[in-house]
């Protein structure tokens, strides 16, 4: 059974579709990115699974429950919003000690996850005086408070420096690696690049992508050959059910293919070619084109 | 040790883990005492009633209002402030289930109210007991325990009914300010002149019925501890519907 189940959601505000049909699974073992730009549907996607938003159709399921019916909820799911959910005026541990009481686990779990994120030296001060980092790193400890098997994180390399980066990218992919499942959204592909295992791309509240990140890479690498004449090519390569674009009169770009196809397609229709070189586009390029694109790539 | 109990040892801690609740309670008793020995120095002096005299010992006993304003702050505060901080999230995360943690939190800060308005009477019934005493006066007024069990009840209703408001407005500033307003203008200025056998029914009129010696002007206590009761229990109610199905974050 997939860890994290969304299925057929969707959320509605007034004339406003938030989320569209959308499905997906989470599998453990694996940090699962969720990606897609500001406004495309993933905060209120993870609100609804978390309990804190009711969906207007469909799904959201952790271990096949819903959150509001798992039992003891903080020992199972570890989730991690935004910075922004601390009263200024109250200490780092206390607010984990509040969690820690509402949900009867030891005090002691609060040191001890504020000594895992980095924030131990300063356990006793107001979260007022912290940092967007710091309150980021507070957020993942919380997040971990219950030592969960599912996290469930949104945007938490917001604010962290490249060491905090880096640090947080080792702390997912450890946990991943003990077997938990790890669900992070980010609206930057190429800051969770070095972290993902599986993608989920969203736009305008439904899925456009689902697939591993280095499915994603390889499908979305060109190969680019310049020939004589460009259109017959074209041709010659749609025909064989190849996904390819003109790009100017002697010039073609082709997806999800291999630079051996084009030089024998071409050969077998008697085009002399010139150049055969293979581009990866950069991530953010990818991300670009996949939200701001008709065509969709399958698992 | 039950869900329950953790929840509310939950929301204990949340109310004295910030400034607002243990400050509150300071100045509150601050101005008790203060507005006691006030009333003692000018006691007798400029039309004001002899010190010792009954009308004077009850006049100097008002302190029900103070306790009364204090915990409708810190009711909105502990409601309302998990909306303006976002507390609510990680308290919704632990306790998915919204209608005991609405429950438990109503429930704390009416206790708290009833506990708080308790020592602030106390602490102003000792200063007026010592300082009729230094005056040679050792009699308090029959209805002296009426009042302070009235206060008792107006501080717990007045608690209840501010978690409701800060519930149903998710704005701290916002809610103390309508809710002063309404105390200060609509009831005791503007109803008071027009209307004041209509001010007695809403709620800071009916808690002068607690926390008043009685008079024409205001309802028996009981039926006063009723009416507030009443109005706190229709707000919660609106608040718990509204709390309960709106989403959050």
């Amino acid at each position: 059974m997939s860890a994290i189940t969304i299925s057929h959601l969707t959320k509605r505000y007034g004339p406003v579709l938030a989320v569209d049909d959308l499905s997906f699974d989470v599998h453990p073992g694996k940090v699962t990115g969720f990606l897609g730009p500001n406004g495309s549907g993933k905060t209120t996607t993870l609100r609804i699974l978390l309990g804190l938003a009711d969906a207007t159709s469909g799904s959201a399921r952790i271990g096949g429950l819903t959150y509001r019916h798992l039992h003891d909820p903080v020992r199972q799911v570890g989730a991690a919003l935004d910075s922004n959910t601390f009263h200024p005026g109250r200490a780092a541990a206390e607010h984990l000690k509040i969690i820690a009481t509402a949900t009867g686990l030891p005090h002691r779990r609060a040191a001890e996850v504020l000594d895992l994120v980095g924030l131990a030296s300063v356990a006793d001060r107001r979260v007022g005086g912290f940092s967007l980092g710091m309150r980021q790193r507070l957020s993942l400890a919380g997040a971990l408070l219950g030592d969960p098997a599912v996290l469930v994180l949104d945007e938490p390399l917001n604010g962290l420096d490249p060491e905090g980066i880096r640090w947080i990218r080792g702390l997912l992919r450890s946990l991943a690696a003990e077997g938990r499942t790890v669900l992070v959204s980010s609206h930057l592909l190429s800051e969770v690049a070095q972290t993902v295992d599986d993608v989920v791309v969203l736009s305008k509240g439904h899925a456009i992508a689902e697939t591993t990140l280095s499915e994603l890479v390889e499908r979305s690498s060109v190969i680019r050959a310049r020939t004589t004449d460009a259109t017959r090519l074209v041709d010659v390569l749609l025909a064989a059910g190849i996904q390819v674009r003109l790009v100017d009169g002697g010039t073609v770009e082709a997806r999800g293919t291999d630079a051996a196809v084009i030089g024998l397609a071409a050969a077998g229709a008697g085009l002399p070619i010139f150049e055969l070189s293979r581009h990866d586009q950069d991530l953010e390029t990818l991300f670009f084109d996949l939200v701001h694109d008709t065509q969709e790539v399958a698992a | 040790m039950t869900g329950t109990a953790r929840l509310a040892r939950a929301e204990v801690r949340k109310l004295f883990t910030t400034r607002a609740v243990p400050v509150s309670i300071a100045i509150a008793a601050v101005l008790a005492v203060a507005s006691v020995l006030i009333d003692a120095v000018v006691a007798g002096k400029s039309g004001a009633h002899a010190l010792g005299s009954t009308a004077e010992t009850y006049r100097m006993l008002k302190l029900g209002g103070l306790s009364a304003v204090v915990m409708l702050i810190i009711g909105i505060l502990a409601a309302g402030g998990e909306f303006r901080h976002r507390t609510i999230v990680p308290a919704l995360l632990a306790t998915p289930d919204r209608t005991p943690l609405f429950v438990v939190k109503v429930a704390v800060v009416a206790v708290l109210g009833a506990v708080f308005s308790a020592v602030i009477f106390g602490l102003g019934l000792g200063t007026v007991a010592a300082t009729l005493a230094a005056h040679g006066i050792h009699n308090l007024p029959a209805q002296t325990g009426r009042l302070y069990l009235g206060s008792v009840i107006a501080g717990a209703c007045f608690g209840m009914i501010g978690v409701a408001l800060g519930a149903l407005t998710r704005n701290t500033v916002g809610a103390i300010v309508a809710a002063i307003a309404w105390a200060i203008f609509v009831e005791q200025i503007i109803l008071q002149a027009v209307a004041p056998s209509l001010e007695r029914w809403l709620p800071v009129g009916a808690s002068l019925g607690l926390t008043n010696p009685p008079s024409a002007s205001v309802l028996p206590p009981a039926l006063a501890g009723l009416v507030l009761t009443c109005y706190a229990m229709v707000l919660l109610v609106a608040a718990s519907v509204t709390t309960i199905r709106r989403d959050v974050g």
